[in-house]
């Protein structure tokens, strides 16, 4: 029986009889093609897949992520990415040159920054880069968490979702692959923000959300004024 | 499992709006988090009571069982109070005994019940010298989202106002509530700055520096404190905290332990 | 109690001393997701049954030490609240939770996918808050509905219940009473597809009764399976479309 009834599946769960199907979040026995994951189900492209409702971040090169400082040894900065593993940046990984003994008054235990992941190896060695105008120290604005896996819905397709929110929030808004979320804006701004982003969150396995939310921050924002 | 280094960028958000005199979830500095008490869970203990103050979960349970009286006190029950902070409560929870955190919990749980004199332990005496009513009172913390001692305290003296103690499977007579003769309630407030804040949350927890949990009886008396964490707090501040927790504890007598 | 020269009859019309059937369980009740510090979790009432389960996972080792390099490792702790037991017990592990915990953790390990999070460990804990024969079966239940719920990978999820010998009968998922006075006991856990990773046995039992026993406990393991399937599909159940068409390639953002 194929178990794609309503689209949510477990890990087991039947999804085709055809292992040339097999996609992510998926295993193939004996000639089936099932469910690794907790997630839902869809076909695309010519693949089932199990998109994930929960999970852990596992980084992958060329990932922008939002990380806080824990700890500086030698020439690196330990940096925790929200993640099974922490991510190491390399002094020579800045966009300008630092001493070693400058490292904490460039960048202390407690700071968060915005960095892409440069590579990971075979051991889950974790290397990260700031050297990007795009990167930096955050050291205004707020940062809020949610599951990795629901970063997806939060961009949108082709960033539809999460342009619209710039638009409507008047807020600068970047989104971690590792989950994590930063917001800039006035108080008021960043506070509807952040409100949205759980919505956001919290449903988003359903349909019609870009519609609804477009509407919730309209009434929000029309009940302020 | 060890603690993770909060973000300077989230401690100066909390910073910022204490100075607007607001929370992280909108409550008021003196304002406590939805509370929902269960008692009687545990059918096999003598007493129990499920509290959950926001987040945070903790299963209490009491089992009073015969015993030998200490040898100061021969006329005297025992009552014994612990603690397990178990891993499955918080990522930084480890197993083993519990630590100077879950040994403090279980003290300070134990002076509200003890110094309130809740439990008359003369009357749990049975036979002087050989044998009383050990009444065990054992905290199972299931999920720390911050304020374990208060959360803790009210599962405490829930689950003692709804014991009983089972003297017929001792052949000691017929089975009868636990006589419970006040009802001792901590409020648990940190110092933040110049504010204090009231039923703090894990964020909130991680932050101050210093906590102070007052303990307060039926009638308004000052029954247990203690102060905890490595910094200062201001004799301005406790006072203020001895006033509210008095009515706060008030205000949780009458709504969740019908006194 | 029970006089010395009382025999307390375990059926009375072919029904237990709870009314039940021979072939029946006891009443199941599950919640997902129940607590917020945990990665997973998982509320189980078996009967007189209550247990926690919580998965934490994958997340860094400590000790370093003890980490694997291809592969996370999986370890299950199985703890007993003090008031869960009709004398009080003592607060901390056994030799009896030390070994539950074992059987427990290597029921389950067979389907997940370790190799997926190399030097990371996955932990599982199960609080017993009480307890009323077949806590072990009722903690792998909730476990592995906890590990789903972390969005740990795996292969299925596993189901796990007892059968016992009452009575000269066999009878599915004995109570304390039943397992007190009874004759055998024979706990075991499998994946819906029939692969049992978990069989303990104590007691006296024909070759045949055996047979019978482990036949009774799979069928109850195939009706566990079913509700721990429904509460983690129920979750999400007012779920009508996908969650986004493309895979997971960010747009990029500027600052």
């Amino acid at each position: 029986m194929d178990r794609m009834d309503r689209n949510v599946v477990v890990p087991g769960d039947q999804l085709s009889d055809d292992p040339k199907k097999a996609g992510e979040g998926t295993y193939v026995r004996d000639g089936i093609v099932r469910s690794l994951l907790y997630g839902m189900a869809s076909s695309y492209k010519d693949k089932v897949r199990v998109i994930p409702l929960a999970g852990k971040y596992v980084p992958s090169p060329g990932d922008t992520v939002i990380g806080t400082v824990q700890d500086i040894v030698f020439s690196n900065w330990i940096v925790n990415i929200n993640s099974p593993y922490e991510g190491l940046l390399h002094i020579s990984e800045l966009p300008r040159k630092i001493e070693m003994n400058e490292m904490s008054k460039y960048l202390r235990i407690g700071s968060s920054v915005m960095v892409r992941v440069k590579d990971v190896d075979s051991t889950m060695k974790v290397e990260l880069t700031m050297n990007d105008r795009r990167l930096g120290i955050l050291t205004r604005g707020r940062v809020a968490e949610i599951s990795p896996t629901r970063v997806p819905r939060l961009i949108g397709k082709g960033g539809s979702m999460i342009n619209m929110l710039k638009k409507e929030l008047n807020c600068n808004i970047f989104v971690g692959q590792n989950g994590r979320i930063w917001v800039d804006g006035n108080d008021d701004d960043m506070d509807l923000a952040l409100k949205t982003i759980l919505i956001i969150e919290k449903e988003a396995h359903t349909t019609g959300l870009t519609d609804r939310i477009m509407e919730f921050l309209r009434s929000e924002k029309e009940a302020r004024s | 499992m060890s603690d993770v280094v909060m973000a300077e960028i989230r401690k100066d958000y909390l910073y910022h709006l204490v100075l607007k005199g607001e929370r992280a979830d909108g409550r008021a500095f003196d304002e406590y988090r939805e509370i929902v008490l269960e008692t009687g869970p545990v059918k096999k203990a003598d007493g129990s009571a499920l509290v959950k103050l926001g987040n945070t979960q903790v299963m209490v349970g009491v089992k009073i069982q015969p015993g030998e009286p200490f040898s100061d006190t021969p006329n005297k029950g025992v009552i014994i109070t612990n603690a397990e902070l178990v891993p499955l409560a918080s990522p930084s929870f480890e197993p083993g005994p519990p630590n100077e955190v879950g040994i403090e919990l279980a003290r300070v749980v134990d002076r509200g019940v003890r110094e309130s004199g809740a439990i008359d332990l003369e009357a749990l005496c049975i036979t002087p010298g050989e044998k009383v009513w050990i009444v065990f009172i054992d905290v199972h913390v299931l999920d720390d989202c911050g304020n374990l001692m208060d959360a803790s305290s009210l599962g405490a003296i829930a689950a003692l106002m709804t014991a009983k103690v089972p003297a017929a499977q001792y052949a000691l007579g017929e089975d009868y509530p636990l006589p419970v003769k006040d009802v001792p309630v901590a409020t648990t407030a940190v110092e933040f700055g110049d504010a204090i804040i009231f039923d703090p949350d894990t964020d909130e927890e991680s932050v101050a520096d210093t906590k102070l949990t007052v303990i307060t009886t039926a009638d308004g008396l000052v029954c247990g404190m203690q102060k905890s964490g490595p910094g200062f707090i201001s004799q301005d501040h406790i006072y203020r905290i001895v006033d509210i927790a008095c009515e706060r504890a008030k205000e949780i007598r009458e709504k969740f332990l019908e006194v | 109690m029970i006089g010395m020269d009382e025999k307390l009859s375990f059926f009375k019309d072919g029904l237990r001393l709870d009314g039940r059937r021979p072939d029946e369980l006891r009443p199941i009740k599950m919640e997902v997701g129940v607590l917020a510090r945990a990665d997973g979790s998982c509320y189980m009432e078996m009967g007189e049954n209550k247990v926690m389960a919580a998965v934490y996972g994958p997340r860094e080792v400590h000790p370093r030490h003890l980490q694997e390099a291809t592969r996370a490792i999986v370890r299950y702790r199985y703890n007993m609240a003090s008031f869960s037991v009709e004398e009080r017990k003592r607060p901390g592990p056994d030799r009896r939770s030390n070994e539950v915990s074992k059987v427990s953790r290597e029921a389950l390990e067979p389907v997940i996918l370790t190799s997926y999070f190399p030097k990371s460990v996955v932990d599982v804990f199960v609080e017993v808050l009480q307890a009323d024969a077949g806590t072990r079966t009722a903690g792998i239940n909730a476990a592995s509905v906890a590990l789903a719920d972390a969005g740990i990978p795996m292969k299925s999820l596993i189901s796990s219940c007892a059968a016992g010998k009452v009575d000269g009968e066999i009878v599915l998922d004995p109570m304390k009473i039943e397992d007190n006075f009874g004759e055998a006991d024979v706990p075991i856990a499998m994946t819906p597809s029939g692969d049992i990773t978990l069989l303990q046995m104590d007691g006296r039992l024909t070759p045949e009764e055996f047979r019978r026993a482990l036949e009774l406990a799979k069928a109850g393991c195939q009706q566990i399976y079913e509700i721990q399937r429904r509460v983690l599909v129920d979750r999400y159940s007012h779920v009508e479309g996908e969650i986004c068409e493309e895979p997971s390639a960010a747009a990029e953002e500027e600052i």
